[in-house]
């Protein structure tokens, strides 16, 4: 079905429609969701969340831009607000620790193995993710729309709403954070 | 692994560690859970109305209004002139003929 009828139809709350949506885009909408929270539970909760908003507000889509466009959007926003939502709680708990309010121990991040890497470069992609996790927010945004997703630089520029340069600035200087850090790793392993 | 070449080699295949990536799958029914999902919070929508009401907030605010309705009403009837009541009273009397005789009423009896 053309694009442009499927989100008609979706508009006008067709559950075929929206299933197709669904299925469509939804390994697009998971990859990048794993990618910025490195957790296939909170990545397929993402996804949820994403196609349930996109559900309740596709009246406002306009086609100024691609569809998929609008999906990674709303896809970045639920997974960076989850990420945000999850340091507070951690923060709030090691605060706690602090004061022996709770005997809990603060559990360590697991080293997080995306399924779709190689098998030879499984160790080598778990340091970069735990390196690609340090990066700020928009930066790791960009990578990760590089790296997993295969955008280039004016797509990405497109999904983030800021300038191709801007994007450019923006790798380059993830790029260098990730090879600063990683060579701290190695230097200490 | 001390060598700075080594280091350097080290970096940049891990910087080339993600080339070649397939995408994560979703596990099977992501639809299904997704309307799940839908549904749920459909339904949810009186606890969450109720969630809403009982917010300190919002139970404050309330209040307040409440307070200010009352106080609105007893100062607008406070400042009603008296000759209003004077009226009322007399139309009150004269309904359940309570008005008080005079003179000329006995006269009339006679």
């Amino acid at each position: 079905m053309d694009e442009q009828i499927l989100i008609e139809k979706l508009k006008q709350g067709d559950e075929a429609a929206f299933r197709q949506v669904v299925e469509t885009w939804q390994n697009m909408v998971y990859n990048t969701a794993i990618g910025i929270l490195q957790n296939a539970e909170d990545a397929e909760d993402v996804a949820q969340e994403v196609f349930v908003q996109a559900f309740e507000s596709i009246k406002t889509f306009k086609a100024e831009s691609k569809f998929s466009t609008w999906l990674y959007r709303i896809t970045i926003s639920k997974s960076l607000d989850h990420l945000r939502r999850k340091k507070r709680k951690k923060r709030f708990a090691y605060v706690q620790s602090l004061f022996g309010a709770d005997n809990q121990t603060i559990i360590e991040k697991p080293d997080f193995h995306h399924p779709g890497v190689i098998l030879d470069n499984k160790e080598r992609a778990s340091v970069l993710f735990k390196a690609i996790d340090r990066l700020p927010e928009n930066q790791k945004t960009a990578f990760t729309l590089h790296k997993l997703e295969g955008l280039s630089y004016q797509e990405i520029s497109e999904v983030m709403k800021t300038t191709l340069s801007s994007v450019e600035s923006l790798m380059h200087r993830a790029k260098n954070n990730l090879k600063k850090w990683l060579a701290e790793h190695y230097e200490s392993g | 692994m001390k060598n700075k070449q080594d280091i350097q080699d080290a970096v940049d295949k891990t910087m080339d560690s993600l080339d070649g990536l397939q995408r994560a799958m979703t596990r099977p029914f992501l639809f299904t859970r997704i309307k799940a999902r839908l549904v749920r919070e459909e339904k949810s929508f009186w606890s969450r109305a109720l969630d809403f009401i009982g917010r300190p907030a919002v139970a404050m605010a309330a209040v307040v209004i409440a307070v200010i309705i009352n106080a609105t009403v007893f100062f607008e009837l406070q400042s009603e002139p008296a000759q209003n009541a004077q009226d009322e009273e007399q139309v009150f009397a004269s309904e359940y003929n309570l008005s008080t005789n005079t003179i000329y009423d006995a006269s009339i009896d006679q």
